[in-house]
């Protein structure tokens, strides 16, 4: 796609997402009611869904989508390494180990409430994408190839699994279901509240990018060109590593353990001919995040069925056909990492 | 305004077993080749250089400044490095790594800087193709191109033919005379003495040894492969 058009493209196709999901739902209203439930008026009911149910969603798509993309292509660019994304490194499942401690060993503690209590989840996630990303951050110079990376990443991810496990066999029942119904991956479990943080979280990072994207772009060329160009290496670990660390952590609070999103985005638009300089890649990422993401909430709501199932049905071909490509940069793994 | 690159009594923190304290001045318009078994600590040398590595004893001075204390930015302006394995996966064109080198010097990143730059380091001709789709030779051109853009007083070079042909060797020692003319001042670290005898411009020399062989020493006379064979393996 031509890069001149590509965000006006990309921007068209996400609102068109979103006036359809904001128009459409089991809720069978019809087109007037719901443009004057939009305005405050009309049946409460309406006010209620367009207000409280539709519009919150789409924003937690919009938003989570927009995150995960951008966490995904910070963390591609740091570990120089196109199969980086907060799903693979083990970054979401350490969010979701976090949420586990907090839903599921904080309830059989009984210092918690049967439904997940959003306040200490959202902390929970954060520390545990936290705690990831910093290992990662640290063990990163022994890995003398990529591969070894994407192990370490798997290997986490097996961790925390285990640990979750554990926590929910000996959780209570009421917990367990609403944490087993988190780990499903949805957008309507947000609201308002959490679009906001998510919203101010990703305009941080936004500008961060904005601010530090040639030195992004440096970086790309190994660590030691980067360096002697001028860029701070302690700095730029600590910002790519915590942004993407923050926004993965936070998506994951209340939206649960999103497959794929984060690894596939900065691909798509990488393979649509976008911009290959971060200051060029970040609207096309943020603009393919949400509409996939609105796309596969779409598909959640006409379907029934779960979004990580939707998600990993697109993503996980993405993936193979990475693997397959990978011929291409396998032979030099060695240099990069 | 160029700046001096100073190393002042510098022991380096590896090989174990050192290469002595080290001291020499390279003032704008002076070259020197670095030569030493593998092992002697030449690339600790550079980086040492660079400001990227501390040594153990003694200073490196860029200007007025410790190199290892200057703001990146600035050390960036006044000091590139190429190293010997031009990078892989980077996905930038030949025009954006100069774009970036012209910006890492503090440069005004013009279009007519970042040509007159591509046509100096003749690689104008794959300006827009991705550097991950040149040759190992190819690329290494782009990076030594880049650190020309880049750095205004000090260029260092860690073996930066190994992967190189005969032409594009014998390219890479016209470039470092080049760069001297221009009044800056180049560190090369290789194992190539027969092209570095051929480019003619080489009149210092240090063989890095640890101190049981004899210890490093300075050699300021016209380079010979013959004479710094004999230095290599006394």
């Amino acid at each position: 796609m031509n890069a001149r058009w590509s965000n006006p493209v990309l921007l068209a196709a996400m609102v068109l997402l979103f006036i359809a999901g904001l128009f459409s739902g089991p809720a069978q209203l019809a087109w007037s009611e719901e443009w004057r439930a939009l305005s405050g008026e009309g049946s409460p009911t309406a006010v209620t869904i367009m207000w409280q149910l539709r519009l919150p969603r789409l924003m937690t798509a919009v938003l989570s989508g927009a995150s995960l993309g951008l966490a995904g292509l910070l963390m591609q660019t740091y570990f120089r390494n196109p199969l980086a994304g907060p799903s693979v490194l083990g970054v979401t499942s350490g969010a979701t180990l976090g949420v586990a401690l907090v839903a599921l060993g904080g309830a059989t503690l009984g210092w918690m409430p049967h439904a997940l209590n959003m306040a200490p989840q959202v902390m929970g996630a954060l520390l545990g994408s936290g705690a990831v990303m910093v290992l990662l951050g640290l063990v990163m110079g022994q890995f003398r190839s990529r591969t070894a990376l994407l192990i370490f990443g798997l290997m986490v991810g097996y961790l925390a699994g285990a640990l979750v496990t554990v926590l929910q066999a000996g959780a209570e029942a009421g917990a367990l279901q609403a944490f087993v119904h988190w780990g499903m991956g949805s957008f309507s479990q947000g609201g308002w509240t959490p679009c906001a943080i998510v919203a101010v979280a990703l305009v941080g990072a936004v500008f961060w990018v904005r601010r530090t994207a040639s030195l992004l772009d440096m970086w790309t060329m190994g660590a030691l060109t980067a360096r002697t160009m001028g860029v701070d290496e302690r700095k730029l670990s600590w910002g790519a590593l915590g942004t993407a660390g923050v926004l993965a952590g936070l998506v994951t609070a209340w939206c649960g353990p999103i497959a794929f999103l984060g690894l596939a985005t900065p691909h798509l638009v990488r393979a649509a001919g976008a911009p290959r300089r971060h200051a060029g890649l970040l609207w096309p990422v943020l603009l393919t995040g949400a509409t996939l993401a609105l796309f596969a909430d779409g598909v959640v709501r006409w379907f029934g069925v779960p979004l990580n199932a939707v998600l990993s049905l697109v993503g996980a071909p993405v993936v193979l056909m990475l693997i397959i490509r990978r011929g291409r940069w396998s032979s030099s793994q060695a240099q990069g990492a | 305004m160029k700046l001096k690159l100073t190393c002042d009594a510098v022991e380096l923190a590896h090989p174990r077993e050192g290469a002595g304290a080290l001291s020499f001045d390279l003032p704008p318009g002076s070259a020197m080749v670095v030569l030493g078994r593998n092992g002697t600590g030449k690339s600790t040398l550079l980086r040492t250089l660079a400001g990227l590595d501390l040594p153990k004893r003694g200073t490196v001075t860029l200007g007025p400044q410790p190199v290892a204390k200057m703001p990146p930015r600035r050390r960036a302006a006044h000091l590139a490095f190429v190293s010997s394995t031009p990078p892989r996966g980077a996905a930038l064109t030949v025009s954006e790594v100069i774009e970036l080198a012209l910006e890492a010097g503090g440069h005004p990143a013009s279009l007519d800087r970042i040509e007159a730059a591509l046509e100096q380091g003749g690689i104008a001709a794959w300006a827009d193709e991705s550097i991950d789709t040149l040759s190992d030779g190819m690329a290494q051109k782009v990076m030594l191109a880049r650190a020309a853009a880049q750095s205004d007083s000090v260029i260092l070079l860690d073996e930066p033919t190994a992967f190189l042909d005969v032409v594009g060797r014998r390219e890479v020692m016209a470039d470092v005379g080049a760069w001297r003319d221009q009044g800056k001042a180049v560190v090369l670290a290789t194992h190539d003495l027969d092209a570095v005898e051929e480019a003619g411009w080489a009149d210092r020399w240090m063989v890095m040894r640890p101190p049981a062989k004899g210890g490093s020493l300075i050699v300021e006379s016209p380079f010979t492969s013959d004479a710094a064979k004999e230095l290599l393996t006394a």
